[in-house]
């Protein structure tokens, strides 16, 4: 399988372009224009609710170059499994069919029908990016929000730990299954690529970091989405017949705690989680090294 | 070829016809029967289609829609709770020019809990700007699941349509049906793709709509549901030249020439209410029918037509919209207002699958004729039944 091995291999070409309704320093749309790279225009793409779903599209102008549909929350991987069913019959054979959700459309809401379109294996790719909050509607805590963090309708602090989606999807066995992160562009393109080569049910879990919810600067969203990898709460792997490999092993290894006091959403968090964390962290190193 | 076949048997049989290419479906009573006979047709290999086997109603309506967006000719069923379910996408599927095609075999809806028929599941849908379309019996289901197909497609419809037809007094009982020729059906039913999800061709889709472009849309949706009212009379004449029957178009009548009171009723109620007005007129009386086959759009330009020498309408409805009575009344009060002072007498009955036989439609045409006689205005709604 060919994959890129710099940068500079990657296409100019963008099928996610310029002129679209994202911030500036939005994760997500960052997550999309890398994906769309090793994706290519034999794509269709279906996104749930979410930021993405109205970034890229609004009245009848779209930054998308490949077709898309807005599709409701509970159900882009259902709606991709009827896409590909159709596209079958046709024999039609060289098209990605993705549902790409957010961690709603993903872990809450779209749950449903991503465990079932999971269980049967369906030949989709489905992405989740990852902000960790319910940013399309203000911020408000998910399943996937982190524990303790502050969010419009937990004002003191997520009182639940993190819901391990990874953990959740490795489960339904599928026939890929990698994180990745916009900080590392290079790693993400080539897991899209080995996606797309491969048949069967896909799951690409990406951490887009969003700066409103963090409460970060808006210049700072690529910065904590690598210092998530290098405090080694964020680790980039893939799984191929249930076997982890670890993709990028950070040059630099940073203290937890460093991630965590530059964003604002943590103000509120105590010693022994962030003793927890990092010890969560420590081990995840440890297993990479052995 | 001459069949023995349940009303679910019969949708099956229709969609092997209609050469569905994707089913996505999941089973609910009573309708799951039709998945089952489908996945056996592939199976047997007697047809060429791709089952999705989704894990909820929510899914096979989102699956059947991406499915006709990719340029599949897409089919489901369901009934009462999946039908309640997927209700978001139903209105994904109408706004989206979708041409689904999904049998409903009604079912009361809970609570109290009930698996048994009436209307009340697919009411509740009236505003999902899907086409419904209502069958008395095994062979109209059969014929006008095929008839469906060429509606929704047709380039001045491009709406998905439902095909009603009432748990277990249909869904489970035999009746004889004929069986069209494939051919005959290919040459009815021809297969055009207009996929939306096209990579040579693409569009984004559903994208955010702001006020100086949704209400347009929703007229053009709007007026392509009226254009099916039209159509369908011309596609049943053309079936009806192919296979030999021809149901009507969106309402038909019986015995109406000199009819004075009028039964108006749909679905499997028809054919009991055809059995009445014999059993009436043998006794003298001038009654007669009008059967609604088409529900949306509702026929009101044609019912106001054919009720015009009416002294009295009877609606007979299996639904009850809670507080305004049932849905047939309320649409025949809406039609004729302003146009005639016929009165409209409105049953609610069959609720929950209880029994309304001949017996009960010649009690109600007799307290129709006291009313009449009495000069009493009617009710808005009145309970049958309890």
């Amino acid at each position: 399988m060919e994959v890129y091995k710099t940068l500079a291999e990657i296409p100019q070409d963008e099928l996610f372009t310029g002129g679209h309704g994202g911030c500036r320093g939005c994760g997500a749309a960052l997550a999309v224009r890398q994906a769309m790279k090793a994706l290519g225009p034999r794509t269709i793409i279906n996104i749930p609710a979410s930021c993405m779903a109205t970034i890229g599209g609004s009245g009848l102008t779209t930054a998308w170059m490949v077709p898309f549909y807005h599709s409701l929350f509970e159900c882009a991987p259902a709606v991709a499994s009827g896409i590909r069913a159709a596209l079958d019959i046709q024999g039609i054979k060289d098209v990605n069919v993705v549902s790409w959700a957010g961690d709603a459309g993903t872990a809450d809401i779209g749950f449903q029908a991503l465990t079932g379109a999971a269980e049967r294996q369906e030949n989709i790719i489905h992405v989740c990016y990852d902000n960790e909050t319910y940013m399309n509607t203000g911020g408000q805590a998910g399943s996937v929000t982190p524990y303790q963090a502050v969010t419009p309708d937990t004002p003191t602090g997520k009182p639940t730990p993190r819901k391990d989606m990874l953990a959740i999807m490795a489960a339904h066995r599928p026939a890929y299954l990698a994180t990745a992160s916009v900080a590392y562009p290079l790693d993400l393109i080539q897991k899209f690529q080995k996606a797309k080569a491969i048949q069967g049910f896909r799951y690409i879990h990406i951490l887009a970091p969003c700066f409103r919810g963090w409460g970060i600067r808006e210049d700072q969203t690529v910065q904590l989405a690598r210092m998530a990898v290098e405090c080694g709460l964020w680790q980039l792997y893939e799984e191929v017949d249930g076997r982890r490999r670890v993709t990028v092993i950070p040059e630099r290894r940073i203290p937890v705690r460093e991630y965590l006091k530059l964003q604002g959403r943590f103000k509120n968090i105590d010693e022994a989680t962030v003793a927890a964390l990092q010890a969560e962290a420590d081990r995840r190193f440890r297993e990479v090294q052995s | 070829m001459r069949l023995l076949l349940n009303g679910n048997e019969a949708a099956a049989h229709a969609a092997r016809l209609a050469r569905v290419e994707v089913l996505a479906s999941y089973p609910i009573t009573p309708a799951a029967p039709v998945m089952e006979k489908i996945t056996q047709f592939i199976a047997e290999g007697t047809m060429r289609c791709n089952f999705v086997r989704v894990e909820s109603d929510h899914s096979a309506m989102a699956a059947a829609l991406g499915a006709t967006m990719a340029g599949a000719r897409s089919f489901l069923i369901t009934n009462s709770q999946g039908l309640a379910y997927m209700s978001e996408v139903l209105y994904h599927t109408s706004g989206l020019r979708q041409p689904v095609v999904m049998a409903v075999v009604n079912r009361a809806l809970a609570a109290p809990h009930s698996r048994f028929p009436e209307h009340g599941d697919v009411v509740a849908q009236e505003t999902s700007g899907w086409i419904q379309i209502f069958c008395e019996n095994n062979q109209e289901v059969l014929d006008s699941i095929i008839q469906a197909f060429r509606l929704g497609e047709d380039e001045q419809v491009r709406l998905p349509v439902m095909v009603n037809y009432e748990g277990y007094i249909q869904s489970h009982t035999r009746e004889t049906v004929d069986m069209p020729e494939q051919e005959k059906i290919d040459a009815f039913l021809p297969l055009v793709r207009r996929p939306v999800l096209d990579v040579d061709n693409p569009l984004a889709v559903n994208t955010v709509t702001g006020p100086e472009l949704y209400m347009d849309y929703k007229y053009h949706q709007d007026a392509a549901l009226q254009r099916a009212g039209t159509l369908l009379g011309e596609i049943s004449e053309a079936y009806g030249a192919v296979t030999g029957r021809n149901w009507g178009g969106a309402v038909t009548g019986y015995r109406l020439e000199d009819a004075e009171v009028v039964l108006v009723t749909m679905g499997s109620l028809v054919s009991t209410a055809r059995i009445a007005v014999d059993a009436l007129r043998a006794a003298g009386e001038k009654a007669g029918l009008l059967k609604i086959r088409l529900f949306r759009p509702f026929p009101a330009e044609a019912v106001r037509e054919m009720l015009k020498p009416a002294r009295a309408v009877v609606a007979l409805d299996k639904n009850i919209v809670y507080g305004a009575g049932g849905a047939l009344g309320r649409e025949l009060r809406a039609a004729l207002y302003g146009f005639t002072n016929v009165p409209v007498y409105s049953y609610i009955l069959g609720l929950g699958g209880r029994d309304v036989g001949v017996e009960d439609l010649t009690a109600i045409y007799r307290q129709v004729n006291e009313g009449l006689a009495a000069g009493k205005f009617p009710a808005l709604y009145q309970w049958y039944g309890l």
